[in-house]
């Protein structure tokens, strides 16, 4: 098979691969072709998605290993909220496209340099809304914890870590949602995920890649959104029972 | 194991207990020393800041001791591991503290899951007190705390300091936030229940009516120190000096009759013949309810009935208000 062809498009217009068959809609580059996404999603999208997944889920899972541990040690240990409250907030400061970049010289063209940028812009928000979380136990429900014998180990695991965690809860949505649309510039450093269209299609000019990938990034995002809002119901159900009076 | 009744009460001990804050001159609690025999209430009462509540909170360190000791069953607090010393004691809050995460059952069943009870022998023990403190282990047990009122959660709090069935409870203001028609219920089914499964309880509270309702002894704090420990009848009828007087008030000679009863006092002679020929009262009944009985019916005579309704005597409002008269005669108030 040969490779595939260009078609000029008329008019002078972006270069678009054709991938076989070129129907009108392609050739004119419409704003969104839906018959050429459909016959592509399998190929040049799902790859795509699912990177963009992994990438997502390895930069909150870390960042909430990090954030999480950070947060406890600022729970037992009140001078360490400041320093780590600076660190985190600083790197969030960052602009994501100079932060890929920094990384480069250091870790190379790859994930990991894109990851590395990614978690550090989950720890603030984790970090916060696991801290204050934990800050938010009622007192006397650690006070009976106290008097029950509890260990401070025991207390953590058992009643203060559950009962943060309609806040951790929160972070986590917030931190998700931003890293998925983070993701997307990480193709800049070669990171794979919806980036890669995206970027290509700037490049090309081709409206149907360029909104595909933009929307499933968005679509992405939603999903897993509403899926930690129904992980979240499932792990607190305590939080939603109304007082009956 | 499963099979095993109710641990036997133990006794408490307070041995020149001392308790500095390190920027406070004066000590919090200061050379206190009193007992508590198995299977009594004492009553810890005193204005605020008397040191009543860091009193009882030594006795399960939640407040580290300064100097003294704080014996059960003539062992040291002190030397016993934190964690097996508060499993043994059941600990009761004005806050209540349920774990609003944890269902009924899981609440109940904390200090049992700690010590490895199996999860059968958990429910099976969550049922049975959340039976014994009057709510419905049917439609209860998988509810989490907050579908409860204060009242309600405080009964729950009652069953799960008594799980592990620990020899001893500490009960700081239990009833302080309920409202008075819930405490009233609250008091008196904690007064049966004790009287079903014995306890050593030392109950801290600021409100001496509830303190000569519940305890079987009361002792009165000041500034850190203790004033008095009497039982409620001795407390009310000679008050160590003006402060105790004046803090178990000038009413006090009517209060007293609540916790006398016609048993206590000499009756007049019954009618001949055994019959009841006006308005009559129990043996059993408080001499403050047979004064009330009295104004509401307009006389100044019951007769007096046993248990099989047959009169024993008579009694006369003279006799019943001459009892108020000492005690009040003493207080310049």
């Amino acid at each position: 098979m040969t490779p595939a062809p260009l078609v000029l498009a008329a008019g002078g217009g972006p270069v678009i691969p054709n991938f076989g068959g070129a129907s009108k809609c392609i050739t004119q580059n419409g704003q969104f072709c839906a018959s050429w996404f459909f016959d592509n999603f399998g190929s040049r999208f799902l790859p795509r998605l699912v990177e963009h997944l992994q990438l997502t889920a390895i930069a909150v899972g870390v960042g909430a290993a990090i954030a999480f541990t950070a947060a406890i040690i600022a729970y037992k240990q009140d001078w360490f909220e400041t320093p780590f409250s600076l660190f985190s907030a600083f790197l969030y400061t960052i602009p994501s496209l100079a932060f890929f970049e920094l990384m480069v010289p250091i870790t190379g063209i790859n994930r990991l340099s894109a990851e590395i940028a990614l978690v550090s812009y989950t720890l603030l928000i984790l970090f916060r809304n696991t801290l204050t979380g934990l800050r938010g136990v009622p007192e006397a429900t650690i006070e009976a914890a106290r008097a029950m014998g509890l260990t401070p180990r025991q207390r953590l695991l058992r009643i203060e870590l559950p009962l943060a965690l309609p806040a951790i809860m929160a972070g986590l949505r917030i931190a998700t949602v931003t890293t998925i649309s983070l993701t997307t510039v990480a193709a800049y450093i070669g990171a794979g995920g919806l980036g890669q269209p995206i970027f290509d299609a700037i490049q090309t000019g081709f409206k149907t890649e360029f909104i595909a990938a933009g929307g499933l990034a968005i679509a992405l995002a939603i999903v897993v959104d509403v899926a930690l809002v129904l992980v979240q119901r499932l792990i607190t159900p305590w939080s939603r029972r109304q007082v009956r009076v | 194991m499963t099979g095993r009744r109710d641990s036997a009460p133990a006794e408490i001990a307070f041995r020149d207990v001392v308790k500095v804050y390190p920027a406070r001159e004066r000590p919090a609690v200061d050379k206190l020393s009193f007992e508590v025999p198995p299977g009594e209430i004492c009553v810890l009462i005193g204005p605020s800041g008397c040191g009543k509540t860091t009193a009882l909170k030594m006795v399960n360190r939640l407040i580290p001791i300064s100097d003294g000791d704080i014996t059960i069953d003539g062992a040291s607090v002190r030397q016993l591991e934190l964690s097996e010393l508060r499993r043994g004691i059941g600990y009761v809050f004005q806050q209540i503290g349920l774990f609003p995460h944890l269902t009924i059952e899981s609440n109940i069943g904390a200090v049992p899951r700690l010590l490895g009870w199996p999860k059968s022998r958990i429910r099976e023990r969550a049922a049975e007190l959340l039976e014994l403190v009057g709510l419905d282990p049917k439609s209860d047990l998988k509810r989490y705390p907050t579908e409860f009122s204060g009242g309600q959660q405080q009964r729950i709090g009652v069953a799960r300091a008594m799980a592990a069935d620990p020899p001893i409870m500490l009960m700081d203001e239990p009833f302080g936030a309920i409202d008075p028609i819930a405490r009233e219920r609250l008091q008196n089914d904690f007064l049966r229940l004790h009287s079903q499964v014995r306890k050593t309880i030392i109950f801290v509270n600021h409100d001496i009516d509830e303190a000569i309702k519940m305890g079987d002894r009361i002792a009165i704090m000041r500034e850190g120190r203790l004033v008095q420990i009497a039982t409620a009848d001795d407390l009310l009828a000679a008050p160590a000096d003006d402060f105790v007087a004046s803090f178990v008030g000038a009413d006090r000679g009517l209060k007293r009759l609540r916790v006398r009863t016609l048993e206590e006092i000499e009756l007049g002679p019954p009618p001949p013949d055994g019959r009841a020929s006006g308005p009559t009262v129990s043996l059993d009944t408080s001499l403050h309810y047979a004064l009330s009985i009295m104004l509401a019916e307009g006389t100044t005579r019951l007769e007096v009935t046993d248990g099989d309704e047959r009169v024993v005597g008579t009694v006369a409002m003279d006799t019943i208000t001459q009892l108020i008269a000492p005690a009040a005669a003493t207080n310049p108030a």
